[in-house]
């Protein structure tokens, strides 16, 4: 707070005033914040309170010229100085140097050519002491500034706001004056009051400036960040005008093939020529952004804190090339702000400030004759000086705000940039989109129509798929009426062909031209072939089918083709069909036409080998034959010798009488063993005499056949051997005797007188010497050799067959009638035994047969 | 007239009985002979009139003894009558292939068979 000036000198009216002029200042400081009106106020009430002629607050400019810019009057007893400008000379820099480092204030009295000086010492605990007033003389010349100004007495005090030299309070008076201490500490505190208020209208200036800095932030960020398209060239107004330039440009650099570079322009630009960039002058003017001139200007000027800032272009280091066109266009400062994102520039903002015109009212007019102004100013009468272009500077504020811009318009374009991609790629994504759009509608439209027609088509399938299932159900029907009709002809075929291959007899098919359709096993068997082998082939030419005396028919003669020709069956009995091996047997067969819609396509021929057969019927002719002529030779004797008889014409013979009864009892009698023997025969061979098996002794049964043979033997001269065997055998001991006494009669007929006959038995395992005997037991094994006249060796095997013997006369010689050994076969066979001969012809027989051995139970 | 035949037959009681049959019917003078090699011979030498000749003859049958008689120009011109028990049709067939005067089956009626001899030999 102010305390209230204690001097001797003060009175206390004064000190009254002092207080009242104090209050009033302090509440002008407080009710208003607009500096000019506080200076104005200051200044008018200090005259009052000084009652002096004039009061004035000067200000310092930068370069240290002045201007008073605040002014009271006393009746104009003094000249008005206010928009006065001074120049630096008046106050030198040592005076400005005092006025700020040690607060020096003055009191100056021209009548007694002293001044009084008192400084403002500041104490290390920040008390403020001030000095006392020291007097001395005077400057002489500033007595002649004072007295040229026409002032006889001044005080001065200086202003000091915020550590800088602002102005001074200074107060003149026409009239000799004595400025009290009280009032000099009075004129501090007024000072003081004016620092503080400079200090507010300071800030209160700097707060709007930033506030106005803040608006213009927020309308370009507005703008940059505008939807939906950042809006550059009011963007780019905007800045001009924050600048207070008269134009500007907003370069974008080339962000690459699809963001080449951008300019916007506001107000009036340099036009530059083309020949500067040494291109055709016809061309169209080079931007200057891209001109050479002004890249290298910029990579050589160094780059302060918010950009390039010339002042006054003409007195840079800008090439004449660009200053020349610049100033053209009135240019006269130029402010290029780099957008920067990080490393990458994006552009450059250029604000032009155009020359303006100054004008100043100084107090006086520099000496023209004292060009270094060293004397006094005698003449303080105000003169107008004009200017032109001058160049109104960039300030620490235009650069702090060109740096705030650099950022927004860095982070701005660099957005700008990724929206511009990203728009880009919306437009490619739009256009894909667009695309894939349109392909979706075709799509859609074909798949549309594909519905459409898959619909058309899924019907069309579906009633094809029902007419197909219908066809396949019937088809299936059918498939399994024809797998059963199949089934059945198979089963058919093959009971057919069983049939066919089972059937005892050959058959085969041929078709019309006489090959061969099929053939069954048996007729393959019987012609030496395989089915396969004659399946296809000419039956004809195949089966050299000949008559029974063996000439081959012709085709046109053949039984089997008139029955292909004629449709007649044939039946043949006796025709040669020929074997693979060439030989050929006869046939009977039957030949049946295969009828086929009323034509013939084919015969199947019947046919059986009847080689056996008619070699039974051969044997069988023999046989009747042989038994024909067997009975008939002893009838023939009988019916002979008893017709003679009987006729009367030997009834005068009786000698031949006796000798036809003789012949024809003989002959009887052999008749009667020939039928008994074959009638034997007969009855054994088909079971109708059954062998009544019993236990019986093999000795006794060989005793008592030798017994029986013993006559016949001495009659002719023949001993007969006997070595028995005790053994038990399971036979009929008739039939056994029956076996042994033919065998033994047979060998003492063909034996010769004197020889041997012997019947010999021994045990015998399941073998005999040539055959291996097939029942399962011990048996007997009878011998009976002799020493005759042998059979030869193609009669071994026939010797047991019917009417087989060696010599039939003498057979009929000795009585016996050609069946003897074909009932000991019969007999032995009916046992379960076997019976051969060994023999060499010349050298006896010897016959033996088996006969089981009882087996007990 | 009397005539001179020889019967061949290996049956001692036939050849009897068929020789007194002969005699005594027409009083011819018979000649017999037991095998087929006896008989050729006697034919050869006696020249008879006619051959009785049976068929089943165990050395040489009676077939083979007819085409030694035929072969010999002695006896070529003999009647050969078969005197034979083989009378089965198939017997007949095969007889036939050969130049045989007649063939009697046996056993013959022995009052008539002089006078089919004779019938035979006449024809």
């Amino acid at each position: 707070m102010f305390s209230t000036p204690h001097d001797a000198t003060l009175s206390e009216a004064q000190q009254t005033a002092f207080a009242v002029l104090l209050h009033r200042m302090i509440n002008q400081i407080r009710h208003s914040l607009e500096l000019p009106a506080i200076l104005n106020a200051t200044v008018a009430e200090v005259r009052a309170f000084l009652q002096t002629d004039r009061v004035k607050i000067y200000r310092f400019d930068a370069d240290g010229s002045g201007e008073v810019v605040a002014e009271s009057i006393q009746d104009s007893r003094l000249p008005s100085l206010l928009d006065h400008w001074f120049p630096a000379d008046d106050i030198p820099p040592e005076a400005r140097e005092l006025f700020l480092k040690v607060r020096q204030r003055s009191i100056v009295d021209v009548s007694t050519q002293e001044i009084g000086t008192s400084p403002l010492i500041e104490g290390s605990n920040g008390a403020v002491i001030e000095g006392d007033l020291a007097f001395r003389t005077v400057d002489p010349c500033h007595i002649e500034y004072l007295t040229a100004m026409g002032v006889r007495s001044s005080l001065v005090v200086p202003i000091v706001a915020q550590g800088e030299l602002w102005g001074l309070l200074v107060s003149h008076h026409s009239e000799p004056r004595r400025f009290t201490s009280a009032e000099l500490q009075i004129m501090q505190l007024i000072s003081d009051q004016v620092s503080i208020a400079i200090a507010q209208s300071n800030i209160l200036e700097e707060t709007r400036r930033y506030a106005a800095q803040e608006a213009t932030i927020n309308q370009i960020t507005s703008l940059l960040h505008a939807l939906p398209e950042m809006q550059l060239q009011q963007a780019l107004r905007q800045v001009v005008q924050a600048f207070q330039g008269m134009s500007g440009r907003l370069y974008i650099a080339s962000q690459g093939i699809h963001q080449p570079s951008q300019f916007f322009v506001e107000g009036r630009q340099p036009v530059l020529s083309a020949a500067t960039n040494g291109l055709d002058q016809r061309s169209s003017p080079p931007v200057l952004e891209h001109h050479p001139l002004w890249q290298t200007w910029l990579d050589l000027e160094p780059c302060a804190e918010g950009g390039w800032l010339v002042d006054n272009i003409e007195l840079s280091e800008m090439p004449e090339e660009l200053v020349t066109p610049l100033l053209s266009a009135k240019i006269r400062s130029v402010l290029v702000i780099p957008i920067q994102y990080r490393q990458q520039v994006l552009g450059h903002l250029s604000v032009f400030r155009s020359e303006i015109d100054i004008e100043r009212i100084w107090a006086g007019k520099p000496d023209q004759d004292d060009p270094r102004q060293s004397l006094p100013k005698r003449s303080f009468e105000s003169w107008k000086e004009l200017k032109t272009g001058q160049a109104k500077p960039w300030t620490a504020f235009d650069r702090e705000l060109a740096h705030t811009l650099s950022n927004l318009f860095a982070v701005a374009l660099h957005q700008r940039g990724l929206f511009q991609r990203v728009r880009s790629l919306n437009a490619h994504l739009k256009r894909d989109v667009k695309r894939r759009k349109k392909v979706e509608i075709e799509l859609a439209t074909l798949n549309s129509n594909l519905e459409r027609c898959v619909l058309q088509r899924t019907m069309q399938l579906q009633r094809t798929n029902e007419e197909l299932i219908k066809q396949i159900e019937q088809r299936e029907l059918i498939i399994e009426e024809r797998q059963r009709a199949e089934a059945s002809i198979e089963r058919l075929s093959h009971q057919n062909e069983l049939i066919l291959n089972s059937a005892g007899d050959g058959i085969y098919g041929i078709d019309a031209q006489g090959l061969i359709t099929f053939v069954n096993s048996t007729a393959a068997k019987m012609l030496g072939y395989e089915v396969d082998d004659l399946i296809g082939q000419w039956m004809h030419t195949y089966l050299k089918h000949s008559k029974s005396d063996g000439i081959p028919y012709l085709l046109a003669d053949s039984p089997i083709h008139t029955t292909i020709r004629q449709g007649t069956v044939e039946h043949r009995s006796g025709d040669l069909f020929q074997h693979r091996d060439g030989s050929t047997f006869p046939v009977e067969y039957v030949s049946s036409p295969i009828r086929e819609c009323d034509r013939i396509v084919g015969a199947v021929i019947v046919f059986k080998d009847i080689t056996e057969r008619q070699a039974v019927e051969q044997m069988k002719d023999e046989f009747v034959s042989i038994v024909s002529h067997e009975l008939r030779t002893p009838l023939t004797s009988i019916r002979s010798t008893l017709g003679l008889l009987s006729s009367g014409l030997i009834d005068d013979r009786p000698d031949k009488s006796k000798r036809m009864i003789e012949i024809a009892y003989s002959n009887t009698n052999r008749l009667v063993r020939l039928i008994s023997d074959i009638l034997d025969i007969e009855r054994i061979k088909f079971g109708k005499v059954a062998m009544e098996k019993r236990r019986c002794n093999a000795a006794e049964l060989m005793v008592q056949s030798t017994d029986a043979m013993r006559a016949m033997a001495e009659r002719e001269g023949i001993k007969l051997s006997l070595t028995s065997i005790a053994a038990e055998l399971w036979g009929d001991p008739d039939r056994i005797i029956q076996t042994l006494t033919n065998l033994l009669s047979n060998a003492i007929k063909f034996s010769p007188a004197g020889s041997t006959v012997w019947l010999t038995a021994e045990f015998a395992d399941s073998h005999r010497k040539r055959k291996r005997v097939r029942s399962s037991g011990a048996y007997v094994r009878f011998c009976v050799k002799d020493q005759g006249i042998g059979i030869p060796e193609d009669k071994l095997d026939v010797i047991f067959d019917r009417f087989q013997q060696v010599d039939a006369s003498n057979s009929r010689q000795q009585g016996g009638t050609g069946l003897g050994l074909t009932i000991c076969r019969e007999i032995v066979q009916q046992h379960g035994g076997q019976i051969w001969v060994e023999s060499r012809f010349g050298a006896g027989s010897a016959f033996y047969f088996t006969i089981p051995v009882f087996s007990g139970g | 007239m009397t005539k001179r035949i020889l019967i061949i037959d290996d049956e001692p009681d036939i050849r009897e009985a068929t020789q007194l049959c002969l005699e005594i019917a027409r009083g011819w003078e018979v000649l017999t002979a037991g095998s087929s090699a006896e008989g050729l011979q006697k034919a050869a030498i006696e020249q008879p009139d006619a051959v009785l000749l049976d068929v089943m003859m165990p050395d040489m049958d009676g077939l083979a003894t007819f085409e030694r008689l035929q072969a010999n120009p002695a006896t070529h011109n003999i009647p050969v009558i078969l005197l034979t028990a083989k009378a089965q049709a198939s017997d007949r067939r095969q007889f036939c292939q050969f130049a045989i005067a007649a063939v009697i089956t046996k056993p013959y009626d022995p009052l008539t068979l002089a006078d089919q001899i004779a019938a035979i030999l006449e024809a």
